[in-house]
């Protein structure tokens, strides 16, 4: 916005100058209105789509039959397009505005280039939409992830570009010698994402590299998008959301280095495991089935880290919408590593390697992890870009429940399908079409809990509407899950 | 500020070990593999496709088909998959050297087609091909290579195979139902369709409990035939009642029967059969789809692998190709 010529006094660190701190926040917060609001805005148009075209995904599976005569909502088409429309459509947006926010916040500083992200907002939008179109209509590339057709694909690498430019600019700008452990990982995402992509595009589509290794560089790309992209913004989120609502500093920050560095170097390494027991060299799969398993040294430390920073803090998570979505994503976080680790298991993949497994280990990552970080981030950032409290306390706590049982029941559907599914397809006596009908059971269970998460979704997308049009509600004291007295967690 | 220059650095370094690692150096090590052939240079291993295979392929992709379908056939210490006869031997890098974009898939909904080509019957699969494509010259690659696979090259084939089972293979066939042992006697009526003299009969070996893909049933196409994968396409639960499957009808054309039924018109039964006066055709994309299905064949032997069985074979290089497993040098 035009905040950008506000003086701001260097940060005082005084309890004193503690106004003079809000003040600026205030200004700082004002200034991203417009462009966080847009990544925000578009980012919950995908999501509503997302979820009806997932429903159809989930009904279809089970009843082949249902409107499979149109060319444009055959379930081979209307999948793609769904996980397009959730990775880049809902996800991406919804992670970009976060991370703006936060990076224009932890810099210290008004946002300076609005109209680099505004501009950014719109490619991306344009290129999600032709890229769904042409999926729908028939133009997929046929890999998995970046199904996109080439046209839909420079265009959202060119909104990234503007996205990521901004970012960098903004960095230069920031204020203070501090960079806290979010900036991190922040700084990771906007950095390692665009050479995913690049390389992504370039080694299939430009150069393309010689048959399976297309699949090694295709997964390559998926497992590191989930991780070094959605996986840093949502570690990145929860590190600064966690100790900003209970107002405690992170617990140690040693911790925190070990954590981001092993995060980097051994998340990056895995991929491969998906693999397993295909047409390549087996080191590449046992390289990244190692990786998965070291994994658990930034799950164990960032775990331990965020659990001793909430350490007495946990009742809090009864009324801060905020922080009961967040220590939910981040819990997650360690049961979609745990589980990662487990199905990557040579003796276990082979069982669930072609199976409704994976799946679930896809939806506990980019949701439960995920998008449920950023549900929580956006309860917070929302309320100050608009003025406005959250409406009703409600209705948060609806869209917390039935996100929670919703994606719980959905991970027990597909886990528990993909083993039997599995268990069958590896028992040469049984016909193959017998593990199918093993798991149609537990893919109607699955539909189910689709159910839960489209009233979620709505009664989310239905708030923040209110929200956006001015009908929060005009008070000094957040929306708070159930009634609390007033001082007793004041988000800043 | 040398703690944000090793910040950049460290997110530099750490993504760019990753991308080396798991990107650049297996396409140093099996990025550049050629086809397989004998010492005349003849009998070559994969051949590129092209015509109306190479347009499948597009149909293939769009209709996303891979969400369902695997390809490729795990090792038998792996998974049993060679038990179900997806194929007589595990898949190798060198099975997909020309093929873009390649469709290893991560699901089975649906069976694993790898090998699906190579159950077409042998002699309905160039009229049969013939009828549904009217154009010869695309699906002339396709039968082309894939007969001298299954059949006229079994005998030479039976040389890198005896080479194998004398290294010391793991029996774990052994006691196995499934005749291990060299591909001339894989050649088995189920596995190969090699036996279709009359297609009825072919199906009916062992309908036993494992039977790997639905039984021939009466008054349909041949198994496995292009006629037999139209009407699969079209209406996949008027051949296997279990079918999961979508019907792609939007691949296929209702119209009115002019002069004479057409030849490529679908063999439909029941209710899915058009009224009086109509027929079913499939469109183009539907024949190349299908021309693409039949030429899926991984059946030919590979010097790196057992081909019944499968345990990666120790680094024999054949023609001068070097095994997938070892690093070799750029050629």
């Amino acid at each position: 916005m035009n905040a950008t010529g506000i003086p701001l006094k260097e940060p005082a660190v005084s309890a004193i100058a503690g106004d003079t701190e809000q003040l600026e926040r205030a200004y700082i917060d004002a200034s991203t209105r417009v462009p966080v609001l847009m990544f925000y805005t578009s980012a919950m148009a995908w999501l509503v789509l997302g979820t009806l075209l997932a429903g159809f995904v989930s009904w279809k599976l089970h009843s082949p039959d249902l409107l499979s005569d149109i060319s444009f909502l055959t379930w081979g088409r209307v999948r793609p397009a769904h996980m397009n429309v959730m990775v880049y459509g809902w996800a991406s947006m919804a992670g970009m505005g976060t991370a703006i926010w936060l990076m224009a916040r932890l810099c210290r500083t008004v946002l300076r280039f609005p109209l680099l992200l505004v501009a950014g907002a719109c490619f991306w939008n344009v290129g999600v939409l032709l890229g769904v179109g042409g999926i729908l209509f028939g133009d997929s590339t046929g890999y998995q992830w970046l199904e996109f057709p080439g046209y839909a694909a420079i265009i959202l690498f060119v909104a990234y570009t503007l996205v990521v430019s901004w970012a960098v600019l903004m960095f230069r700008y920031r204020r203070g010698d501090q960079i806290y452990i979010t900036q991190w990982y922040l700084l990771g995402a906007f950095l390692w994402f665009p050479w995913l992509y690049a390389a992504g595009q370039l080694m299939l589509f430009v150069v393309p590299v010689q048959g399976v290794l297309q699949s090694a560089v295709g997964w390559w790309y998926a497992n590191n998008l989930l991780f070094l992209w959605f996986g840093a913004i949502g570690l990145g989120t929860a590190y600064y959301m966690i100790p900003k609502v209970i107002g405690r500093p992170v617990y140690s920050y040693h911790l925190a280095t070990i954590g981001f560095w092993t995060y980097a170097l051994f998340s990056s390494w895995t991929g491969m495991q998906r693999l397993v027991d295909g047409p390549f060299p087996a080191w590449m799969i046992t390289a990244s089935i190692a990786a998965t398993i070291l994994t658990m040294i930034p799950v164990a430390t960032v775990g331990l880290n965020h659990h001793m920073t909430m350490q007495g803090y946990f009742p809090l998570m009864r009324y801060s919408p905020t922080l009961r979505f967040t220590v939910f994503g981040a819990m997650s976080y360690t049961v979609f590593s745990v589980i990662g680790v487990l199905i990557s298991l040579r003796s276990v993949a082979r069982y669930v390697n072609f199976t409704q497994a994976s799946i679930a280990y896809s939806h506990l990552g980019l949701y439960a992890f995920f998008t449920m970080v950023i549900f929580g981030s956006m309860y917070y950032i929302v309320q100050r870009l608009v003025g406005r409290e959250w409406r009703y306390g409600s209705l948060i706590k609806l869209h917390f429940w039935a996100s929670a049982y919703g994606i719980g029941l959905m991970t027990l559907m597909l886990l528990a399908g993909g083993f039997l599914q599995g268990a069958d397809m590896q028992n040469p006596t049984l016909a193959f079409s017998e593990s199918v009908e093993t798991a149609l059971p537990y893919l109607r269970g699955r539909s189910l809990s689709g159910i839960l998460l489209a009233a979620s979704h709505f009664i989310f997308a239905y708030h923040f509407g209110l929200m956006l049009l001015g009908l929060g509600r005009t008070s000094t004291v957040p929306t708070f899950l159930n009634p609390v007295e007033a001082e007793t967690s004041r988000g800043h | 500020m040398k703690g944000l220059t090793s910040l950049f650095l460290g997110i530099f370094g750490t993504l760019a070990f990753s991308w080396v690692g798991l990107t650049v150096i297996p396409n140093w090590q099996i990025g550049r593999l050629n086809p397989q052939s004998d010492e005349e240079g003849t009998d070559i291993y994969p051949q590129p496709q092209s015509g109306m295979v190479e347009r499948g392929v597009h149909v293939y992709a769009a209709n996303g088909c891979i969400y369902c379908h695997s390809q490729q056939v795990r090792a038998d210490y792996a998974a049993n998959d060679i038990e179900r006869k997806w194929g007589d031997r595990r898949s190798a890098p060198r099975d997909y050297i020309f093929e873009r974009p390649v469709f290893l898939g991560k699901m089975r909904m649906g069976q694993d087609i790898a090998n699906i080509g190579v159950r077409a019957p042998k002699e309905q699969e160039t009229p049969a091909q013939g009828a549904a494509v009217s154009s010869p010259p695309a699906p002339a690659t396709s039968p082309a290579s894939a007969s001298p696979a299954s059949q006229g090259g079994a005998p030479t084939a039976a040389s890198p195979a005896a080479k194998q089972t004398s290294s010391p293979s793991p029996s774990t066939q052994a006691g196995s139902p499934v005749p291990a042992g060299s591909p001339s006697s894989a050649a088995s009526p189920a596995a190969k369709g090699a036996a279709v003299a009359s297609p009825p009969p072919a199906a009916s070996p062992s309908p036993a409990v494992g039977a790997p893909w639905p039984v021939q049933t009466a008054g349909e196409p041949p198994m496995y035939s292009a006629a037999w994968h139209h009407v699969h396409l079209y209406s996949p639960r008027s051949i296997n009642i279990d079918s999961n499957m979508p019907s792609y009808r939007f691949l296929y054309e209702k119209r009115r029967i002019s002069a004479a039924r057409s030849a490529d018109a679908l063999q439909l039964s029941g209710s899915d059969a058009p009224p009086e006066g109509w027929e079913i055709v499939p469109t183009f994309d539907a024949k190349c789809l299908v021309a693409y299905l039949i030429a899926l064949n991984q059946s030919h032997p590979l010097n790196e692998v057992k081909s019944v069985g499968g345990a990666p074979a120790a680094p024999a290089p054949a023609a001068g190709s070097p095994a997938p497993s070892s690093p070799a040098p750029k050629k």
